[in-house]
Parts: structure tokens; C-alpha cells; sequence
């Protein structure tokens, strides 16, 4: 809201400098968003002078060199002129030496193409007034030569614009804020005296202009009044409203529209002026619109209303939406002669409705939304009703009409100085604090001793601050004026609290701590997700699921079910900009629907590929699907999750983001995780714009699954006896897993050791296809590893034991031994 | 004999010398001191010196002996040498790059985010985390922000269809709407409502505004949220706080100071700023910062706990603004699109 510093001075002797009034206006809580000067700044050594002579310049085509006489400021100068209109006889203003012009251009005597030059002529840009730079600013009505430049010109203004928090309703105007201004500068501040004080006692009664006004929801609108002018000229606004006007922003209309802007800008109270011979059946009724009924309003659209949005209407339609907008049917005319003066509250929340509804919104529907103190309301009609009087004539005249508003104020907060002190953890003298009280008119009516919290205020609370009603919040009133600029330094006290992060985040910085360790880079990606993204994914019926009600951009309309796609974008801008990018990673949630319903997760994912990285001058290996098992099972660890002990799936259609074949899965949301990893769709990648085959994983765990604290294990003993070790090699059908085999053969083995000793390990170690191999077939070899506890185990017993193994799982399943 | 001693040795140091592969040693060492070996072969002849000269004879053979076996140790350890130098290829480039790819970086938001958990966790602020999509309640009721306030309005909040369920998402009632939550501070109430004061928490997480994304706006960005809930927290604890997590991270010389504000869920509110002058592309010489107040009562009312008895405070901050400010970068995009030449400069 903008704020006119010669307005606020009406109000409250300021005298303070631009910046501590902007300070001041910061420390009591609202933010200066900027400060605009209008008028010309003061500046010092720019005086009247008149030009005598114009002579072109000797050396340059585009110079004059003038004389010009600036009088008692030094007589008689020359000075080198640029401007087309630097003609004798005219009266300009003149930077003599000394002057310092704004952006810090100073004024010198100086030589321009040979030619001395005393100082300059000003064009209106220079002396900061606007940015017209296309000739001199010429002075008219003769003012005196050598008079300073600001004695002549009409004083400028300071406009500050300042956002007002939605708890101070009653700062929207230029008497709120000088309110606490005042306050804060310890100044007093100084109302206006309205002259119509709403006696119409022994006024004229013209119940032939309005003869009844109505309000049909008092829920809606609590007060409604209004006042009858006859007799009044339509004309301009005189030239001190307009300039208040302009400098705040707001176009001059006419006299009572302006009476109407100056008001609600002084007090915040909008106000609406009819054309009282236009309101059909001299009524007014305040109701709600009918659906689908009309108007047009003064911006020149056609509304279409609704049954929850409150109009004024006459006997006829309506005339105004309520605390919005008038009609064009009723509005002030240059023909006007009398007014009927609408001084009204209307209910915040349906003022806010109707405004979001329509996409209409006005500075009075912005004041009624923040709320209006319905309290001070007949004071802005007598202040709108003299200043009308004032400039377009005319007399008040009865009936007044008044409507609701039977509900007085009063409100007291009794406040102890201990409790003051107490929130705050610092002192205030009491003395101190009352006169914060008094100067924000939060008047003590009250005042008595307690035992041990110091003196309790009864605190009266005016009208117009319905913010405040219980003790804390003068605590905040007494700080603000205190300055919270001068709250004591104190070291932090941190009594001891016992307490550990949460799994979630333990989880996310041991998977970060994991990946980045291994090189990867930590991508951060926005959690909402393109629609047609997600069929690669999960089912339509999840996607539908995870989709925002009100997307604001089609590309960003539903949550992203894996981190897989955004590291993939990452991927695809590295490559585009020609960086090498080939190992990244993310932590973040994922939304995974589970039987109907989704499930926000804690997920952590990586991608491989060796696309568009570095032409290295030493060949590696290349990552493939082991190497992102490998890293799978060190996340799923991280998570409490021992992938080994979970049977692993191929992923099969019908989504396409994994290459069936070349991907796995594991978990279920069942119980609460899944992971996936293997090579991404090529088709899908490749469709993407990214280069290369790009190996993923992702591990996703609900966040209550790692609250899950495990048993603590138990240590086992193991032998210090040499090993006994054996090769196997199975031939067996190519789709067989090598865990089915592992499986058997463990099984076997633990039979035919007995307790004899001990099976201690068995790991495949080759996988061969090929020469002396039947078609579809392949050989798994595994080396077994025996070992006794107490003694080093022979060769014979070892045999014996192989041997079984051998006989039995040949026996078991069909599979041949390799010899 | 003693001369035949003395020869041997001549003899053999030249030659054990000079010996390169494994086998050649062992066949030169089975030539001295083997069964059939040379010294072997003089030992023998003991029997036949005189008695009286064996004892000096005796200490001849064993000294030549001693000699000779350290004459061996001394072949065989150039061997082994020459071995285990074969083994390696000629001298590394070290001058050359390694060709593995890294190190890995940690994203900045992440290096921001953990700094800040680092100092509140010394002064005893544990980190919280909470879901990101919520309900009404927990983002907007209960911090005290009435159901017609703007910032619930569907033109800045994202809201899920009414049928819409997350099982593991706890409501408070059965019709309110699940959104995307707005700020952290959901977190607290989650907090408070599950445990008991006191409490100090921290929580830093990701939160949705429906806005326009531009060089500082974001569909979503991440917010760090402090809660502290004890008896006889005041003002001064407050500024207090903020003064030292900003010495920790910016150095002694910095400050903050409170501005009065407004907030639903605190009171009185306050907005911080920083003075900063040594951080890159700061112009002005106090930056808004984040944003701080005591709990409102009310806000404590609706979690049950009494604010008579209870006090506490709040302060929450954009991460992105911070790791903005910290390093310099003025497109808040840039934390999104992951680009390595970006990625790389905050390890």
C-alpha cells in the first residue's frame, strides 16, 4: 500500500528524516517494500536565472553558449548549453558550481570545446524530476532571479510502499499508520474534526430521494448506512486531493469519487457514492443476488452472480456488488445532483468469496477482505460528508439511514508487567511499558499491585485493533515499541534432551553417505511428474491415484512413483550440454499406490551408464547387472533389509521402464519395501533423447518400517581349524537359477555332514555355456568349504561326505555333474 | 685343508653372485653344502686331521660354513628381489588422470541442509521428518490458520481429489482433504502430538506452493523448521538461537535482527534478517532470512498441551534461499537440474 509522507504529516508532526521514518515504519512490524520521491528533491546551488544571450558555439554545430543572469546568486554566467530551447528571454533553473545533481553529478566550472562554461542549464531529468531530457525545464510566472530552485518549484513527496501484515487491518490507511508512527516518534497525532457530526435534526426530509434501506442478511452486512447531499456540482476535485491522490496512485475522477478515494485512503473505511435519482423506487436493499442475475460494472464487464454473492440493489436490480465494485446503473454523472453516501461493512469472508469468484477485486473489496473496524465507520461518513460539502457544496438531508451496528465495542486484557517479562526473558521498566500502552491508545483504565508479577494493567483495547485480546499479544505491542532491534544478546541454554534423528533421516544420510562414497552424484528432482510419464510405470488406476486435484502445469499434474525419471532428466541434460555424466543418485519420496491407496515411501535410487562420460585414456570394465545388484543389496542394508534372504523376481511388462530379462525385483509393499534394479527399457530410453543403456535401482521402504529397531545379534564361534575345500560343477537347464541349485545342494549337504563337522560355505564360482555342452544347458560350478569345529578334518571323511552330496543331488533333481 | 677352504670361498662368492633364476640357485647351493657338496665333501675329511688341529680345523669349517650360508642368504634375496621387481611394469605416470569416474558430490541443498543439522544438533535439536503430503489439519488447522485464509485457497495450495487415500498418511477426521504440505511445520504438530514436551526438534523437508517457477520460485523447495517446547521459553532464547546458528555457519562478526511480523502460529512473530557482508552477490546490508516467533497458545491448545505450563518457540527458513545466499547462486533452477559443472563446485 502506498503512503504519502505529506498525508501522514496532516495526522503527525513528522520530522524525522525519510530513512528513520522508513526504519520506523520497518521496526513496528511492516515491511517497506520501496520509497519514491515525487516532485523534485532538494538540492542545493540550482537557482533561477534568465538567459540573455544565445550565441552558437565557436567549435561544436549542436552547442550554444549563453549568458544568463542569475541575479543575486552571481550575476551575470556563461555557460555552454546543449538544449534546442535554450532561447533568451526565458527563465531556467541553473546548477551553479558546487551543485551536486541527483546521481551524484556534480557541477564544476569547466571548459566544454574551448569554451568556458559557469555551470549548467537543467532539463527536468537532471534535477530529478521525471525523465524528460528533451530541453530545459522553463520556469514560468517570472519567479525571482537567483531564487532557489526548491522556493520555486511545488514540494515534492515521499511515497513509501509498504506491504501491511493481515493482522493489522486498521493500518491500511494514512491514519493507521500515522497512528503508529506517532506512536513510535512519541508524537501526538491529531484526528480530524469533522464538522458533520450526523445531527439532521433540523435538516430538509427527502424521503422522495430514498425512502428505505433494507438489509436482508445483517450475517453478510453488519452495518449499513447511509447519508442524503442535495444540491451538490459534479466538478474537479481541488488540486491539493488531486495531488494525494496521484501521488498514492489513483487516477482524479470527479469531486465526490475522489471524497469517496481520499476518505478510504485516510481512514480505511471504503465508502460509494449513488446517484440517488437513479435507484429505481428509492431503495435500497442489501440482499444476496439471485442466480444468474446481472450487472455491469464500472469497468465495463457484464458479472454473472451467484445466490452467495451480496449486492446493493434498488426496488429493481442490483447496483453495486457489495464491497467490490458499482454498477454503471447507479454510479455519479457529471449531471449528478444528488447522492446518497454508502457507508458499509460487509463480512469478510464473503466479500474474499465473491472477489476470488468474479477474478474482481478493488482497493475497497482488498480493505473489506483485511476487515474493516465497523466501530469507526460513521466517522469516515462524516469526514466523506464535509469534504463533500466542501468541494462540490450541496447540504445534507434527512432521513439517515443506519442499519445494524448495535453491537458496541468494548474489550479489556488485564496483563501483569511479570508476565510481560517473563515472555520476553528480559526486562522493561513498568513505566515504560505504559506509555507503550498509552501511545497505541490501548488506554489503562486500571491499575493494581500484584504479589510477586509486578503491576496488572486492565488494558482497554479501541475498536479498530481486534487483533489483540489476550495478554501475549501486548506482549508483542510492548516489544514492537520497545524495538526489538534492542532485545539483549544471550548465550543458548541447551538443557539436555534426549533424543536420536529419524530413522528416515538416518537412512537417507547412510544411502547418501553410501552412494557418494562410491562416486555417484546427488541429483535433487521435483517430486511432481508429467501423466502421460507414469504409464511406463505403474497401472492407469495408480496413476489416477497419485494425481493432483489442481496441477498448475500440465507437466507437473501427479506425484512421481520412482526417482528413476528424474535422475533420467538429469542424465539427458548432462548429455545435451556435452557433460559427462555417468553415475548419479537421489534420495526422496516416492508415492506408490498398494491395493487402492497410495503409501508415501522413503526411496534412494541410482542410474549407471557409461554413455556420454569421459573418452578415458585406460579402459575399465563396464558396469552391467551385478554391479547394480551390488549396490541394491548396500542400500537394502542400510534399510535393515538382507536382500539374500528375499527371493528375487524377474520384472515382467506390462510397464516398460525395466528391459524384461535384463531386470529383477524384490519385496513387495506388503511388507513394507520393494526394490528393483537391472538394465532401464532401451526402447524407453532411447525414446527419452538419452544416449547409451543406462543400469538403474531403486529401494523404497515405508518410513514406519524403519522405526523397526532389529534384535541385537549374538555372536557365533567359529573354528580355527583348517578348511576343507571341493568343486562341483552342475550341468543343468539354462532358465534354472543358480539359487535353486544353491539351494539343493545346501540342503543335501548339511544332511550328508551330520554333525560330524561342519558345511561352512558354498559359492558359485563359474558359469560356463558352450563347447561340450548340449544345447540349453549350462554348467553352474560351486566350490564347497567344510570345517570342524575342534579338529582338522581328513581327506577321507571329506570324500565320504562329497561323494553323498554327489550321489544325492543327481539323484534329487537330475542335473548331471560336470566331470 | 685351509687352503681348500679359501678356495671354495673364492670360488663361490663370484659365482653365487652372479646367479638370476631359482633353479641355478638351488643347484649351486646343492653343489656346496648338499649331501654330495663341496664343503660337505671337506667336512668329511675331518676324520682324517690330526687330533690336535681339530679344534682350530673345526672353527675354520664352521666359520667358511656361516660364510658361506650367508653368501647363499644374500643370493637368494637378490633373486627373490629381481623376482618381485618382474612382477611390476615399468614406473607409473602419476602425473596421469585416474580414469575412474568421481568423487562423488553431495548435492548443495544436501551439504546446506546437514550443516545446519550439525549446529542445531550440538545445542540438542534432533532432526524430524514427517510425510510431505498432508491434511488440512495438520498444515493449516492446527497452526491456527482459519479455514477462508488465501493460503488455503486451491489457487496457491495443491490439493488431492477428495477420494483420494494415503494409508499411511493419518488424518485427524475423515473429511478433510490430503494436500501437499505448504511449509514444515506440519512436522511440529505431528511432533507435539506424538510426544510429550519438552521437545526439540529440527525438521528440514520438502514443501509445495502452486506458483509460478521462476529465478527464486520453485513448485517445490525445501524448508528447515526449528521447534523448541519447554517450560519458560522466552524471547531472548529465541534471538538467541538465531544469533548462534548464524555465527556457526557465517562466522562470529555476523548478525541477525528480529523485525516484528505476522504469523498465524506464533506470537509475537518476527522476521529475520542477516547481515552478511562477506557473503558473494549480497548488495544490500540486511537480507530477510527466515522467518521466527514464540508458539502461539492456541497452537499449543490444539495439541493438548497447556500454555500455562508451556512455552516455546519457532523458526523456519528456506533452505534453497540459504544455499542461495551461502554460495553465491542467484536461479534456484539450477538445484534442479542437476547439471555436474553445477554439482561439482560444492564438494
Amino acid at each position: 500500500m502506498k503512503i504519502s509522507l505529506n498525508w501522514l504529516k496532516d495526522y503527525v508532526a513528522l520530522d524525522a528524516s525519510v530513512e528513520e521514518i522508513s526504519r520506523a515504519i520497518t521496526f513496528l512490524g511492516f515491511e517497506v517494500e520501496g520509497v519514491a520521491q515525487t516532485g523534485a528533491p532538494k538540492l542545493d546551488h540550482v537557482v533561477v536565472g534568465e538567459i540573455l544571450t544565445r550565441a552558437k558555439h565557436p567549435n561544436a554545430d549542436k552547442l550554444s553558449v549563453c549568458t544568463v543572469d542569475v541575479g543575486p546568486a552571481g550575476g551575470v554566467k556563461t555557460i555552454v548549453c546543449g538544449a534546442h530551447n535554450c532561447d533568451a528571454g526565458h527563465r531556467v533553473l541553473v546548477a551553479l558550481p558546487g551543485a551536486v545533481l541527483p546521481g551524484n553529478f556534480q557541477i564544476k566550472q569547466s571548459k566544454i570545446r574551448g569554451q568556458a562554461s559557469d555551470g549548467m542549464m537543467c532539463s527536468p531529468d537532471e534535477i530529478g524530476l521525471g525523465s524528460d531530457h528533451s530541453g530545459l525545464l522553463i520556469l514560468s510566472g517570472q519567479p525571482a532571479l537567483g531564487a532557489a530552485m526548491n522556493a520555486v518549484l511545488p514540494p515534492g513527496d515521499t511515497v513509501f510502499d509498504i506491504e501491511i501484515t493481515p493482522n493489522r487491518p486498521d493500518c491500511q490507511s494514512h491514519l493507521g499508520i500515522a497512528r503508529e508512527l506517532a506512536a513510535w516518534f512519541k508524537l501526538p497525532l491529531v484526528y480530524p474534526q469533522e464538522k458533520f457530526r450526523g445531527d439532521v435534526t433540523d435538516a430538509i426530509t427527502r424521503t422522495d430521494l430514498l425512502s428505505a434501506v433494507r438489509v436482508d442478511s445483517s450475517e453478510d452486512c453488519p452495518l449499513y448506512t447511509a447519508h442524503l447531499i442535495t444540491g451538490i456540482k459534479i466538478g474537479p476535485s481541488p488540486a491539493w486531493m488531486q495531488t494525494r491522490l496521484q501521488a498514492v496512485g489513483l487516477r482524479p475522477i470527479n469531486n465526490v469519487v475522489d471524497v469517496g478515494n481520499y476518505v478510504m485512503l485516510e481512514t480505511g473505511q471504503p465508502l460509494h457514492a449513488f446517484d440517488a435519482r437513479k435507484l429505481g423506487g428509492n431503495q435500497i436493499i442489501v440482499r444476496h443476488a439471485a442466480d444468474g442475475e446481472k450487472i455491469t460494472t464500472l469497468d465495463d464487464k457484464e458479472r454473472t452472480l451467484t445466490s452467495r454473492m451480496l449486492v446493493i440493489a434498488d426496488a429493481q436490480k442490483p447496483v453495486v456488488i457489495a464491497g467490490i465494485m458499482g454498477g454503471q446503473n447507479s454510479g455519479v454523472s457529471a449531471d449528478t445532483t444528488d447522492l446518497v453516501l454508502e457507508c458499509a461493512i460487509f463480512k469478510r469472508q464473503s466479500t474474499r468469496w465473491t472477489s476470488r469468484r468474479l477474478g474482481l477485486s478493488s482497493d475497497s473489496s482488498y480493505r473489506y477482505e483485511r476487515g474493516v473496524d465497523p466501530h469507526s465507520a460513521l466517522e469516515a461518513a462524516y469526514r466523506a460528508v464535509d469534504l463533500i460539502i466542501e468541494t462540490a457544496g450541496g447540504q445534507v438531508v434527512g432521513p439517515v439511514y443506519k442499519v445494524g451496528g448495535d453491537v458496541p465495542w468494548q474489550r479489556e486484557v488485564v496483563v501483569t508487567h511479570g508476565f510481560i517479562c517473563e515472555k520476553l526473558g528480559f526486562e522493561i521498566p513498568e513505566a515504560e511499558m505504559e506509555t507503550a500502552f498509552e501511545s497505541l491508545e490501548l488506554n489503562v483504565t486500571h491499575k493494581e499491585p500484584t504479589d510477586l508479577r509486578g503491576t496488572a494493567w486492565t488494558v482497554s483495547i479501541p475498536s479498530w485493533r481486534d487483533d489483540l485480546d489476550r495478554p501475549i499479544d501486548l506482549v508483542e505491542e510492548v516489544l514492537r515499541l520497545f524495538g526489538t532491534e534492542k532485545i539483549p544478546a544471550a548465550v543458548v541454554t541447551a538443557p539436555g534432551l534426549v533424543g536420536d534423528d529419524d530413522p528416515v533421516v538416518l537412512f537417507n544420510r547412510r544411502v547418501t553417505d553410501y552412494l557418494v562414497g562410491h562416486d555417484f552424484h546427488e541429483c535433487v528432482n521435483y517430486t511432481l511428474r508429467p501423466a502421460q510419464e507414469l504409464a511406463t510405470w505403474v497401472s492407469a488406476t495408480a496413476a489416477q491415484e497419485l494425481a493432483l486435484a489442481n496441477p498448475f502445469v500440465d507437466d507437473q499434474s501427479h506425484l512421481r512413483p520412482t526417482l528413476i525419471m528424474g535422475l533420467l532428466d538429469s542424465l539427458k541434460l548432462n548429455q545435451s550440454r556435452g557433460v559427462a555424466a555417468s553415475l548419479l543418485c537421489e534420495t526422496g519420496r516416492v508415492f506408490i499406490e498398494h491395493n487402492g491407496q497410495n503409501l508415501e515411501c522413503a526411496a534412494v535410487a541410482f542410474i549407471i551408464t557409461e554413455s556420454g562420460a569421459d573418452r578415458p585414456w585406460l579402459k575399465r570394465a563396464p558396469a552391467d547387472f551385478y554391479s547394480v545388484k551390488h549396490h541394491v543389496t548396500a542400500l537394502a542394508t542400510a534399510a535393515g533389509v538382507d536382500l539374500a534372504r528375499h527371493s528375487l523376481a524377474p520384472i515382467i511388462g506390462p510397464f516398460f521402464g525395466w528391459q524384461e530379462g535384463h531386470s529383477a525385483a524384490a519385496g513387495e509393499m506388503a511388507h513394507g519395501w520393494t526394490a528393483r534394479f537391472g538394465l532401464l527399457n532401451l526402447a524407453m530410453v532411447k525414446q527419452l533423447g538419452v544416449a547409451g543403456q543406462v543400469y538403474a535401482g531403486i529401494f523404497a521402504i515405508l518410513p514406519e518400517q524403519l522405526n523397526a529397531t532389529s534384535a541385537r545379534r549374538r555372536y557365533a564361534d567359529f573354528s580355527l581349524f583348517p578348511a576343507a575345500l571341493r568343486d562341483l560343477a552342475l550341468v543343468v537347464d539354462e532358465p534354472t537359477p543358480a539359487t535353486d541349485v544353491q539351494r539343493a545342494l545346501v540342503k543335501i549337504a548339511r544332511v550328508a555332514v551330520g554333525p560330524a563337522f561342519a558345511l561352512e560355505s558354498i559359492k558359485v564360482f563359474d558359469v560356463y555355456r558352450g563347447k561340450g555342452l548340449p544345447e540349453g544347458k549350462k554348467s553352474l560350478a560351486f566350490g564347497l568349504v567344510f570345517r570342524a569345529a575342534e579338529r582338522t578334518l581328513t581327506d577321507e571323511e571329506v570324500n565320504v561326505v562329497f561323494q553323498k552330496v554327489q550321489d544325492e543331488i543327481v539323484k534329487t533333481s537330475g542335473w548331471q555333474v560336470r566331470k | 685343508m685351509q687352503d681348500q677352504l679359501s678356495a671354495l670361498l673364492a670360488k663361490a662368492a663370484p659365482e653365487l653372485a652372479a646367479l638370476i633364476t631359482r633353479p641355478e640357485f638351488e643347484a649351486a647351493k646343492a653343489r656346496y653344502v648338499g649331501p654330495n657338496g663341496e664343503l660337505t665333501a671337506l667336512m668329511k675329511q675331518m676324520g682324517a686331521v690330526p687330533k690336535d688341529q681339530r679344534p682350530a680345523m673345526g672353527k675354520l669349517i664352521n666359520e667358511t660354513k656361516t660364510r658361506l650360508q650367508s653368501l647363499l642368504d644374500a643370493a637368494l634375496a637378490a633373486i627373490e628381489t629381481a623376482e618381485l621387481q618382474a612382477q611390476l611394469g615399468p614406473a607409473v605416470d602419476a602425473t596421469l588422470p585416474s580414469p575412474d569416474a568421481g568423487p562423488g558430490t553431495y548435492h548443495p541443498l544436501t551439504l546446506v541442509r546437514e550443516e545446519m543439522c550439525r549446529i542445531l544438533r550440538k545445542v540438542g535439536f534432533t532432526v524430524a521428518d514427517g510425510p510431505e503430503v498432508e491434511t488440512e489439519y495438520y498444515c493449516f488447522d492446527a497452526l491456527n490458520t482459519p479455514a477462508d485464509h488465501p493460503a488455503r485457497d486451491e489457487k496457491d495450495t495443491f490439493y488431492f481429489p477428495a477420494a483420494s487415500r494415503f494409508a499411511n498418511v493419518s488424518k485427524k477426521t475423515s473429511e478433510e482433504k490430503y494436500l501437499l504440505r505448504t511449509h514444515t511445520s506440519s512436522v511440529q504438530i505431528r511432533t507435539m502430538l506424538n510426544g510429550a514436551p519438552p521437545i526439540r526438534i529440527v525438521s528440514p523437508g520438502r514443501v509445495y506452493r502452486r506458483d509460478t517457477s521462476d529465478a527464486t520460485h520453485s513448485a517445490n523447495f525445501h524448508q528447515l523448521e526449528c521447534l523448541y517446547v519447554d517450560k519458560n521459553v522466552t524471547v531472548r532464547d529465541l534471538k538467541a538461537l538465531l544469533d548462534y546458528i548464524f555465527a556457526s555457519l557465517l562466522g562470529q562478526d555476523t548478525k541477525t535482527r528480529f523485525r516484528p511480523h505476522y504469523f498465524g502460529y506464533t506470537e509475537p512473530s518476527f522476521e529475520v534478517d542477516l547481515s552478511a557482508k562477506h557473503l558473494p552477490k549480497v548488495k544490500k546490508e540486511w537480507i530477510e532470512i527466515g522467518g521466527c516467533g514464540m508458539v502461539d497458545p492456541t497452537v499449543f491448545e490444539g495439541v493438548g498441551y497447556d500454555p500455562e505450563v508451556w512455552s516455546g518457540y519457532a523458526f523456519g527458513m528456506g533452505l534453497e534461499r540459504l544455499a542461495m545466499l551461502l554460495y553465491g547462486i542467484d536461479d534456484i533452477r539450477y538445484f534442479y537440474q542437476n547439471d555436474l559443472r553445477f554439482l561439482k563446485q560444492f564438494a
